[in-house]
């Protein structure tokens, strides 16, 4: 009930902005994001009764929506985000912009909840679009070439993965059992080695692009680059989570004997990612494309979480997955205020901008603090479970390396607060936050240090879903504890 | 006179009043569109009707005809074909006062293919489609379009040689006109080969495959709109529906002669046919190059050989159809009194007219085959048929040639949606005719996509060949 709840009300909204005047648009949009959000409340306190209804009955598709474990806090997540970001967004942006807002809250939500493989993928391709035209028209002047290479990019993944999907379905209705989309009724088929094993690299190729992991990030930088604070923080909090998200909840249960056969290999690509990302995080001076450059390196580390195929790296990713989306949602927003104060986002430009926005320094830190691993803030209590399970499975060089980079990471977002805030005033004075930003600002650092000091308020949840998960494993190829 | 033969007497039938309308009020010519109207809404009630009955198949003038469920789906697609085709040129006198009566004769054709089980059947289907789109490609009068309706007229009467031809061995090595009575096992085998070879390649000339696609750009440039409209969705029809005839219940056990090589047509005309798409800038061509491409996505379900495939077929025909329908309807609304769009021309489309450019991203994304849009469920459909018949290489030259398509459907979408460097912003004019047709597009492509169970019973009920499984 309440699922249908985080459908339709964004879709409502959707049209109702697109048909309300262009000054009333945000107000609509705002009013749509908190209803939802309610609803989020309602599902998570009330009743979490899932939805299951026949779509297209001739191929066993259902309409099978479901919030478990894995799914619900990354829920709450975007939900949250995106009241915040339609917040945070200019007035005058007119009507289509949040109108492509709201969709693609509908179909991130869909997304999150789907648990039949074909509804999954209708959302996963159709949360390309409003990205897309929201690139088109309201990014900077590459924007047209960001958006090109955003929905190319993410298209050719997913249609690699549309063939896996038939695929799947169609050599589990060969094998008699019925023609179905339904991801726990497709584990644990038996597969013919060479098909698995392409079927395997299909799913997590597209997945892959989406997160973004190295070295299929190229649509990346551009993208990050040229969309506004609030879209930034959305690809990067929450639809980044949605390539993660679909590794744990589509490949895990039906891929395990293909994920231990190449296991080796999948973590030296997340390690070379990881260390990628830090180093050129590192090397930037945009301090966007830091933070960028940062949260690509962070997609590597939650990656190798799974990949280490233990409870505490698959548990740990689950946790960090919605710490950082927080997190890094919360920091491009705090840099998309400050771009809009100082108009540069050179760290050549700037410096000692402490003196004169002492409230945007703290929130500044706070998230910087967040992203690169404090104690007491979510990020550490990730990491700390993605490096236990590396560890578990005697990954013990990949545990080292990312345990170095914590360091390096670190030494990039520190070396950004520094350049920006600290040190003698370079330019003119800023304006501080005021009321109307810090009314999201503080509800948002609130949740991150909530979800901070309290981390088995989702590990607790997320536990019996990722057994339940690694259940259709079955023997031999399980999940180490 | 057979009753199930009525959807094509009303056509007949109309045919005829609208000629005499044409003659008796040639000043006001409006009556003529009217008629054929109603022509084409009567047949497609009575195949609705004649749809749910439950006497089908029926076979007429011995073997000449069969009537059954897939003929009259395919009634009812080229029913929309023509009616989008009217109605997109709808009173417009550039094209002569009896553009309406080629459309319902060329109709007719279409309706002949579906039904033919017989050789002649099948001749007089492919020239009675073919002659009035001669007339109608040139029918603009301008040069181009004559070019156009020459080109169109002199390869098509080349191929038409090659398919008569084909029929003509087929016909001695079998010694049966009957495409259903064809035994694999009694034929002749090098004269049947030869036969089958040629028939084959007529046929793809019409359904515009690579390598024989070469008419297919220059004859859609040059036509008029609801004419090209009705080309890029009327004659497909026809063409995917007579091929599937002659392969499915003439070859069906002789697959092995002819599936690999249709296969492999399917894959290159999918890939080529994006991949030329990609570098045009004419909107036209672009849809002609697109239409190429779809072709390919249709030889895919007849290269599965399988019930799959049929179904997939006639979904994904439908769908095809709906969004080139939506495309052409505001390519004429964009272009008013010229005759041809270039993708510039799109330009801030969206603050001329936001609901067009809505519109136009629905139609793009359905081709691209985008979720939510009929484009989508009909390439998951085909990509069924292709795993379903274990023909991975189909698949993948399926997705492969969708995500060059995407590219070349972005563009102008991207011009649409971006701002005009102040040029012209006056808005657009909507016709009353071209608008029913868009939103009847619009409507259809979204419905296939959000809820296409009904269309999934109805062409599952409607290929349901007992040979096939």
């Amino acid at each position: 009930m309440f699922l249908v709840w985080l459908l339709a009300v964004p879709l409502a909204g959707a049209i109702a902005a697109l048909i309300a005047p262009n000054r009333a648009a945000k107000g609509v949009a705002a009013i749509t994001s908190i209803v939802a959000l309610i609803g989020y409340a309602g599902l998570l306190f009330i009743n979490r009764s899932s939805v299951n209804v026949p779509w297209i009955p001739q191929w066993g598709i259902r309409f099978h929506l479901v919030a478990d474990g894995l799914s619900l806090f990354l829920l709450g997540l975007s939900v949250v985000l995106f009241v915040v970001a339609i917040v945070a967004s200019n007035r005058d942006l007119g009507r289509p912009y949040y109108f492509w807002l709201l969709f693609l809250e509908f179909s991130v939500a869909g997304l999150f909840v789907a648990v039949d493989l074909f509804v999954f993928y209708v959302f996963w391709e159709v949360l390309l679009v409003p990205v897309f035209f929201l690139l088109t028209g309201w990014s900077g002047e590459k924007g047209k070439k960001a958006a090109m290479k955003w929905l190319i990019m993410n298209l050719a993944g997913s249609f690699f993965m549309l063939i896996g999907i038939v695929a799947l379905a169609v050599i589990h209705h060969q094998d008699g059992a019925g023609f179905t989309f339904e991801i726990s009724k497709l584990s644990g088929m038996a597969m013919a080695p060479g098909i698995g094993s392409w079927l395997f690299l299909a799913f997590l190729v597209a997945f892959a692009i989406k997160a973004p992991l190295w070295p299929l990030h190229g649509w990346m930088p551009d993208t990050y680059r040229e969309s506004p604070a609030p879209l930034t923080a959305l690809i990067a909090g929450v639809l980044s989570k949605a390539g993660i998200y679909g590794i744990l909840r589509v490949m895990i249960p039906i891929f395990m004997p293909q994920f231990r056969e190449y296991q080796t290999l999948l973590l030296i690509i997340a390690t070379l990612g990881l260390l990628y990302g830090a180093f050129l995080a590192l090397r930037q001076t945009d301090m966007k494309m830091v933070t960028s450059y940062g949260s690509l390196s962070h997609m590597s580390m939650m990656a190798l979480g799974i990949f280490s195929l233990t409870r505490a790296g698959l548990l740990g990713t689950t946790y960090y997955m919605v710490a950082h989306g927080l997190m890094v949602g919360g920091l491009f927003l705090v840099l998309g205020l400050l771009e809009h104060r100082t108009g540069t986002r050179s760290l050549r430009d700037m410096a000692g901008l402490n003196h004169s926005a002492p409230r945007l320094a703290f929130y500044f830190l706070f998230f910087v603090l967040g992203v690169l691993g404090l104690p007491g803030l979510p990020g550490f209590a990730g990491e700390y479970m993605i490096i236990q399970g590396l560890i578990t499975s005697h990954f013990l060089v990949f545990a080292l390396i990312a345990g170095f980079v914590l360091v390096v990471a670190a030494w990039y977002m520190i070396r950004v607060f520094q350049a920006v805030m600290q040190g003698p005033a370079k330019s003119s004075a800023i304006r501080d936050l005021m009321t109307r930003h810090v009314v999201w600002l503080v509800p948002l650092a609130g949740l991150v240090i909530l979800i901070g000091v309290w981390p088995a308020g989702i590990t607790s949840h997320a536990t019996p879903s990722l057994y339940h998960a690694m259940h259709f494993v079955g023997q031999g190829g399980g999940v180490r504890l | 006179m057979s009753s199930a033969l009525w959807p094509e007497y009303l056509v007949v039938i109309g045919v005829m009043v609208t000629m005499l309308t044409v003659i008796f009020s040639q000043k006001s010519g409006i009556g003529a569109y009217f008629v054929a109207l109603a022509a084409l809404i009567a047949s497609g009630i009575v195949s609705i009707v004649e749809w749910s009955s439950p006497n089908l198949p029926v076979f007429l003038f011995d073997h000449g005809v069969m009537v059954d469920a897939f003929s009259l789906v395919v009634n009812g697609l080229v029913l929309l074909a023509a009616a989008g085709a009217l109605l997109i040129g709808w009173n417009d006198r550039r094209y002569g006062s009896d553009f309406p009566v080629l459309v319902l004769l060329a109709l007719l054709g279409m309706m002949v293919l579906g039904l033919a089980d017989n050789f002649i059947a099948l001749f007089i289907g492919i020239e009675l489609l073919s002659l009035p789109l001669y007339i109608l490609a040139a029918s603009r009068g301008t040069q181009v379009s004559g070019e156009a309706g020459l080109k169109y007229l002199l390869l098509g009467a080349f191929s038409s040689g090659i398919l008569l031809f084909g029929l003509a061995l087929l016909y001695g090595a079998s010694g049966t006109m009957v495409i259903s009575h064809l035994v694999p096992s009694h034929l002749v085998l090098p004269l049947a080969a030869g036969g089958l070879g040629l028939t084959l390649v007529g046929l793809v000339f019409k359904l515009g495959i690579v390598p024989f696609h070469m008419w297919v750009p220059d004859v859609y440039e040059g036509s008029p709109l609801p004419v090209t409209s009705y080309m890029a969705f009327g004659t497909k029809v026809g063409a995917a529906a007579i091929l599937m005839r002659f392969l499915f219940f003439g070859f069906s056990l002789s697959s092995g002669w002819w599936g690999p090589a249709v296969g492999y047509l399917a894959v290159l005309t999918m890939i080529v046919g994006n991949l030329l798409a990609l570098a045009q800038k004419d909107l036209k061509r672009l849809l002609a190059y697109s239409g190429i491409a779809n072709a390919g996505y249709l030889l895919v379900g007849i290269a599965s050989h399988n019930i799959q495939g049929a179904r997939a077929l006639l979904f994904y025909l439908l769908a095809y159809g709906l969004a080139v329908l939506a495309v052409f309807a505001i390519m004429t609304f964009v272009a008013q009194d010229r005759d041809s769009v270039s993708v510039n021309d799109l330009t801030g489309l969206y603050r001329r007219s936001p609901w067009l450019a809505g519109f136009l991203a629905i139609a793009l994304l359905s081709l691209a085959g985008i979720p939510l849009t009929g484009g989508f469920v009909g390439k998951v459909y085909l990509l069924q048929a292709a795993w379903f018949a274990n023909q991975p290489g189909l698949a993948l030259g399926l997705v492969v040639g969708a995500m060059i398509g995407l590219a070349a459907y972005v563009r102008p979408l991207q011009r649409a949606f971006s701002a005009p460097d102040g040029a012209v912003l006056e808005p657009i004019p909507w016709p009353w005719a071209g608008s029913i047709v868009l939103i009847v597009a619009v409507i259809g492509t979204i419905g296939l996509g959000v809820y296409p169970t009904p269309i999934v019973h109805i062409v599952n009920q409607s290929a349901a060949f007992y040979w096939l499984h």
